[in-house]
C-alpha cells in the first residue's frame, strides 16, 4: 500500500497536471469538432461514471489527461509512419461525430457506465469498423464494472485473451514478452499492481470476421506511462513499452 | 434557262469534252487573231485625237472580243459524249430478296424494289439482267418470281459475284434495290475497294423506311461471356427507337426472372442504352433471355429478344496495393472486400520508415523485397493500387515496371489521394507521368485537402455500370445519400482522353474525383481522394455502399486486365460469323515460343468443326481466326496450343448466335450504306420512287460498249446574244463619249 503522504503528493500533482494541461488540448466533450488535423486523431471517451465513480473517482474518464494522449502522439510521429494530429479530442459516447474518428481511448473504465442507448450506438461504432481501446483498470472488482457495460455493447460477444500469435502484439513490434505496465504509484510503493489485480491480461473482443475490435488492458496502466513519459522518476522501459503497446494496437486498428 | 442559253443541260457538258470541229490548221485562227490586233490598233491610232488612251483602249478590247468571239463560231464547237451503244449492253437490275425485304407497311420492301428496278430501264436501250441477292447472288429469268426468304444478306460478297460473273457480258451498270440491312455487319472498306475495281458504276435505290416509330428494337446485348458464382453481372443494352416512351427490359435464366427495369426512352434519340444488373448464382453455362416491351402494337416482336450465353466459374484476380502511410481508406478498402471472393489484395504498407507490413499474402516470401522489381513478379497481378507513397521510394526502373505493367500487360493501375500521394508525391514528375489521366500539380504545391466535401456522379460517370450502387433510377439517389467523403485532392486537368467519372464539390467549385483513360493495352484510374471510409463509417453497418463501391471499382480494374492465356470472340461483323482472337503468354506475359494453335468450334447440338489459328503479324502471342456460326444456338469454342504435337495449354470462350434471327434486327433501312457503294463505284443513290435522271445516267455510263456523239453547240443562243451585247456596250460607250 502506498504511503498516505505520497499518495497526497501524487494525488495533488496529478490534480496540477490535470488543471495545466487543459492548454494542451480540448477539455470540453461537447465543444464542436473542427476539421481533421491529422490522419489519425487521439479521441478520449468521455463516459458517464458509474456510482462508484461518483464518489471515489469523479470524471474518472479524464484521468492522465492530457499528457498521456500529448507525448503518445508525438511517439507515433516520431516512430512510425502515421500522420497523427497533435492533440487529442474528447467526446461522449452519443457523440454523432463519433464516427469520423476510427480509434477511442476509454481510461479507467471500471468506473464507467454506458447506458442501453450508449452502448447501442457503441456497438454500430464497432460494428462499422471503430475501434476501442480499454485501459488502467485494475482487479476483481473494476472489470465486473467493466464488463456489465460491455456485456451491453455486446451482450452475445466473449471477451478472449488475445492469443500470442495475433498481429495486434507483431503488426509494427513484435510484443512477445508481455510485462505488466504499473502506474505511476509503483515508484512510491514497489509494487507493479493495484488492487487485488496482480496479473496482467490483454483481452479482446473480436467481431465475425476475426478481427479486434476492443483491446482490453486490464490490470496494468499504459496511460499512466505515456503520461510520465517525461518524469524522470518513472521507469523508461516501461514507457517505452506502452508506446509499442500503444502504437501497434494504433496500427492494427488502422490495418484490420 | 442553262439549257436555253447552251442548247443542253448542264449535266452534258459535265460529261462531255469540248471539241472545234471545222477542219482549221491551227495556226489559222491565230493569225486572223493577230490580224484583227493590228487592223483595230491602227484604226483607233487614226482616231486618237478624238478620244484619251483610257476610251481608245476601252473600244479596243470590246471590238477584239467580238472578232475572237466570231472566230470561235467559225471554229464550229461541238460537245463530244460517250455514250452506250443502242442494243449491245447489259444492265444487271438486283433485288434484295432476303427475309427483311418482307415487311411493308402495304407492299412489300420487295414489291417496291421490284417496280422501281423495272422503272429504272424502262425505254432504255439496254439488256436487262436479273438477280436475287440476299447470303449470295442468284441469278433469275425475271423479277415477278423473287420471294423474301433469304435468312441473310452479304451485300459485298453478292456484289462481287454479280460484277465478275456479269462483265463479260458488256456490263454497263448495276442496279441495286435494297433495303440496306446487312446481316455480316455491313462492307468492308476492303469489299468496297474490290467491288469499286471493277470500274462499273452501282447505282442504289433505298427501299424501306428509315424511321418506324411504332417499333422498338433491341439492337445489341453486351454482357460478359465469364462471370463468378454468385456474382452480379451487369449487361447493357442497345435499344433502338424512333419514338419517345417507356419500354420494360426483362432477363430470364430459363423460366427464372432474373431482373426487370424500365428504361425511359428519350425523345429525339434513335439509340438508346441502358445497363441492367443480375445475379448469377450457379457455376455453368446460363442462356440469358433479354426481352424488352413497348409501349404500343409492334409490327414485328422477334427484335425485341436477345440472348447471351455467360459461364458461371470460379476465377482469381490479384491486385496489389502499395501504401506509404497506415491510414483509414487502406484499412477500411481492406475491410470493403469479401474474403472469400474472387480478388486477392495483396498489400505492402509503410508503417514506419524502417518497416513494411504485408497482408493478403499467398506465400511468406511474397513481397519480401518490397515493391516488385521484376516483371515476373509485377505481372502476376491484374491491377495494381498506389497509395499515399512518394513516387521517388520506387526506383526508374520499377517506375519504369509500373508503365510496361499497364501499357504490355494490360493490367490497370489506381491512384489514390494522399498526403504523399498524386501530386504531392510528385508522380507528375515520375516515370509514371505519361500514365496519368490528368496533369497532376507540381509537389511544391500542397494539393492535399483534409476537408469533407461532397461526391456527385458525372454524366459519364451515371451510365458507368462499376458506379452502380442500386438499380435503375434509384442510383443518382444512392449515390445523393453519401456521406462526404473525408478528404480530396486536386487533380490538375484532365488529358485529352481522360473521363471523369465522379467528381466532388469543393469551397471553390467541383473537381474531378475519379478520372480514367485507357493507356497502352490498360487502364489507369485517379481516385483524388483518401476518404471514402466515411461511406462505411457514418452509414449504418447495414449500408454495402462502401463495399459495393470498392468490390465493384476494383472488379472493373481486373475484369479488364487480360489473361496471360485468353480467348475472345469478336461478334462484330455480324452473328453468322465470329472473329477469335487466342493469346498465349507465360507469367512475364512474353509470348510463348513454338506453339501452334487451332480451335475447336463446338454447336449445342453436338456437331464440330476445327479451324487453324494463325499468328497475329502485328501482335505476338495472338492467334487469330474467321468462325462460321451458321446456325442459331450456343456456341463453344477450344483454343490449343501445342507444342510438339501436345496440347500444353486451352482457352475457351462461349457465344450464343442469332444467325437465324438476324434478318429481322435492324429493320430500318441502311441508305448510309447505300450511298456509301454508290459512291464508291461512280453511281448514284436514288430513293425508291424518285429515280430523277436514273436513264440517262444508264445512257451515258462509263463501262460497257459505247459510242461516241458530237453536238454543236457554235448556235447556242448565247453565243450571239454575247455578241449584240458586247456590239451595244462599245456604240453605247461612243455615244457617251461622244466619240460617234
Amino acid at each position: 500500500m502506498p504511503k498516505p503522504v505520497h499518495l497526497a503528493i501524487a494525488l495533488f500533482a496529478a490534480a496540477v497536471l490535470a488543471c495545466g494541461g487543459s492548454a494542451l488540448g480540448q477539455s470540453d466533450p461537447s465543444a464542436e469538432v473542427g476539421e481533421a488535423a491529422g490522419e489519425f486523431e487521439f479521441v478520449r471517451l468521455a463516459y458517464s461514471g458509474n456510482r462508484y465513480a461518483q464518489s471515489a473517482r469523479g470524471q474518472a474518464w479524464r484521468t492522465d489527461w492530457p499528457d498521456a494522449e500529448h507525448h503518445f502522439l508525438r511517439g507515433v510521429n516520431r516512430l512510425t509512419s502515421v500522420d497523427a494530429a497533435d492533440e487529442g479530442r474528447i467526446m461522449i459516447p452519443l457523440d454523432g461525430d463519433i464516427f469520423d474518428y476510427p480509434w477511442l481511448y476509454a481510461v479507467e473504465v471500471g468506473y464507467w457506465h454506458l447506458n442501453d442507448q450508449e452502448a447501442a450506438h457503441l456497438r454500430e461504432y464497432l460494428l462499422r469498423g471503430g475501434f476501442l481501446m480499454v485501459d488502467d483498470f485494475h482487479g476483481s472488482f473494476e472489470w465486473a464494472m467493466f464488463k456489465a457495460s460491455m456485456d451491453r455493447v455486446f451482450p452475445d460477444r466473449p471477451i478472449v485473451d488475445i492469443a500470442e500469435g495475433d498481429e495486434a502484439f507483431h503488426v509494427l513490434y513484435d510484443l512477445d514478452h508481455r510485462i505488466q505496465i504499473p502506474s505511476r504509484m509503483f515508484i512510491y510503493s514497489g509494487q507493479t499492481w493495484e488492487r487485488d489485480g496482480v496479473t496482467p491480461h490483454w483481452r479482446g473482443i473480436y467481431d465475425d470476421h476475426g478481427r479486434l475490435m476492443v483491446a482490453i488492458n486490464h490490470n496494468m496502466d499504459i496511460g499512466d506511462a505515456w503520461e510520465h513519459a517525461d518524469w524522470p522518476d518513472y521507469p523508461e522501459n516501461m514507457t517505452a513499452l506502452a508506446y509499442r503497446f500503444g502504437i501497434n494496437y494504433l496500427i492494427y486498428a488502422m490495418t484490420h | 434557262m442553262f439549257e436555253f442559253l447552251f442548247k443542253y443541260p448542264r449535266q452534258d457538258y459535265a460529261r462531255s469534252e469540248l471539241v472545234f470541229t471545222a477542219d482549221w490548221p491551227a495556226w489559222l485562227p491565230w493569225s486572223l487573231l493577230a490580224l484583227a490586233v493590228a487592223a483595230i490598233a491602227w484604226m483607233l491610232l487614226r482616231r486618237r485625237q478624238h478620244a484619251n488612251a483610257a476610251q481608245l483602249v476601252t473600244v479596243g478590247m470590246l471590238q477584239l472580243a467580238m472578232i475572237a468571239l466570231v472566230l470561235v463560231v467559225m471554229l464550229q464547237p461541238a460537245l463530244r459524249t460517250e455514250q452506250l451503244k443502242p442494243g449491245e449492253n447489259v444492265v444487271a437490275l438486283v433485288a434484295d430478296t432476303s427475309a427483311s425485304m418482307a415487311y411493308g407497311p402495304g407492299p412489300t420492301r420487295l414489291d417496291v424494289a421490284r417496280n422501281n428496278l423495272l422503272a429504272a430501264v424502262a425505254g432504255s436501250d439496254v439488256t436487262p439482267l436479273y438477280f436475287s441477292l440476299a447470303a449470295g447472288a442468284d441469278a433469275a429469268a425475271d423479277l415477278a418470281t423473287l420471294q423474301p426468304v433469304g435468312e441473310a444478306t452479304a451485300i459485298g460478297n453478292a456484289l462481287v459475284d454479280i460484277i465478275g460473273g456479269a462483265r463479260s457480258q458488256s456490263l454497263a451498270a448495276v442496279i441495286l434495290a435494297s433495303d440496306g440491312v446487312d446481316t455480316t455487319g455491313g462492307v468492308s472498306a476492303d469489299q468496297l475497294a474490290e467491288i469499286a475495281a471493277f470500274g462499273i458504276p452501282v447505282h442504289t435505290i433505298g427501299v424501306g423506311r428509315e424511321r418506324i416509330p411504332e417499333d422498338i428494337e433491341l439492337v445489341q446485348v453486351v454482357a460478359p461471356d465469364k462471370a463468378l458464382p454468385n456474382s452480379t453481372v451487369t449487361a447493357r443494352l442497345a435499344i433502338r427507337h424512333d419514338s419517345a416512351g417507356e419500354a420494360r427490359v426483362r432477363v430470364y435464366d430459363g423460366d427464372e426472372l432474373l431482373a426487370t427495369e424500365l428504361v425511359r426512352l428519350p425523345e429525339n434519340v434513335s439509340m438508346t442504352t441502358a445497363p441492367i444488373s443480375m445475379n448469377l448464382r450457379d457455376p455453368g453455362y446460363h442462356r440469358l433471355q433479354f426481352s424488352i416491351e413497348g409501349p404500343g402494337e409492334e409490327p414485328e416482336l422477334r427484335n425485341n429478344e436477345h440472348s447471351a450465353l455467360v459461364k458461371v466459374e470460379e476465377q482469381q484476380f490479384r491486385i496489389l496495393y502499395f501504401e506509404g502511410e497506415p491510414r483509414w481508406e487502406y484499412k477500411f478498402l481492406r475491410r470493403a472486400l469479401d474474403p472469400e471472393g474472387d480478388i486477392r489484395l495483396a498489400t505492402l504498407l509503410r508503417v514506419s520508415p524502417n518497416k513494411f507490413y504485408r497482408q493478403g499474402l499467398d506465400s511468406a516470401e511474397q513481397l519480401e523485397s518490397g515493391f516488385p522489381s521484376t516483371r515476373d513478379e509485377l505481372f502476376a497481378y491484374d491491377a495494381l493500387i498506389i497509395g499515399s507513397v512518394e513516387a521517388a521510394s520506387l526506383s526508374a526502373a520499377q517506375q519504369q515496371l509500373i508503365a510496361d505493367f499497364v501499357s504490355e500487360r494490360g493490367g490497370s493501375l489506381l491512384m489514390l489521394a494522399g498526403p504523399s500521394g498524386l501530386g504531392n508525391g510528385g508522380w507528375g514528375q515520375s516515370g509514371i507521368s505519361d500514365l496519368l489521366p490528368t496533369r497532376l500539380p507540381p509537389s511544391t504545391v500542397d494539393s492535399f485537402e483534409r476537408i469533407k466535401a461532397p461526391v456527385a456522379l458525372t454524366p459519364q460517370g451515371a451510365d458507368a455500370a462499376m458506379l452502380r450502387l442500386a438499380g435503375g433510377e434509384e442510383n443518382s439517389d444512392a449515390w445523393a445519400r453519401l456521406p462526404e467523403v473525408a478528404n480530396y485532392q486536386a487533380t490538375g486537368n484532365l488529358k485529352p482522353a481522360a473521363m471523369s467519372l465522379l467528381s466532388v464539390k469543393t469551397g471553390t467549385g467541383s473537381q474531378p474525383l475519379l478520372v480514367t483513360q485507357p493507356y497502352g493495352r490498360g487502364h489507369v484510374y485517379v481516385l483524388a481522394t483518401g476518404g471514402t471510409w466515411r461511406w462505411q463509417m457514418s452509414m449504418p453497418v447495414e449500408d454495402l455502399s462502401h463495399e459495393t463501391f470498392w468490390r465493384q471499382l476494383l472488379r472493373a480494374l481486373v475484369g479488364t486486365a487480360p489473361r496471360g492465356i485468353s480467348l475472345s470472340v469478336d461478334a462484330d461483323h455480324g452473328d453468322a460469323a465470329v472473329r477469335l482472337r487466342a493469346e498465349f503468354r507465360n507469367e512475364a506475359f512474353l509470348p510463348l515460343d513454338n506453339i501452334g494453335v487451332s480451335a475447336v468450334v463446338s454447336h449445342e447440338d453436338g456437331s464440330a468443326y476445327t479451324v487453324d489459328m494463325l499468328p497475329d503479324p502485328a501482335d505476338a502471342g495472338v492467334f487469330t481466326a474467321d468462325a462460321a456460326l451458321d446456325k442459331s444456338g450456343s456456341w463453344y469454342f477450344e483454343a490449343i496450343a501445342e507444342r510438339d504435337g501436345e496440347a500444353v495449354h486451352v482457352a475457351r470462350a462461349s457465344v450464343y448466335s442469332e444467325s437465324e434471327q438476324a434478318e429481322h434486327f435492324n429493320l430500318r433501312r441502311n441508305s448510309a450504306l447505300l450511298q456509301r457503294i454508290a459512291a464508291a463505284t461512280g453511281g448514284s443513290y436514288f430513293e425508291a420512287g424518285d429515280l430523277g435522271n436514273i436513264a440517262d445516267l444508264l445512257r451515258y455510263s462509263s463501262a460497257g460498249i459505247t459510242e461516241q456523239i458530237l453536238r454543236p453547240v457554235w448556235n447556242a443562243p448565247a453565243i450571239f446574244l454575247l455578241l449584240l451585247l458586247m456590239k451595244l456596250a462599245e456604240w453605247l460607250l461612243r455615244r457617251r463619249w461622244r466619240t460617234i
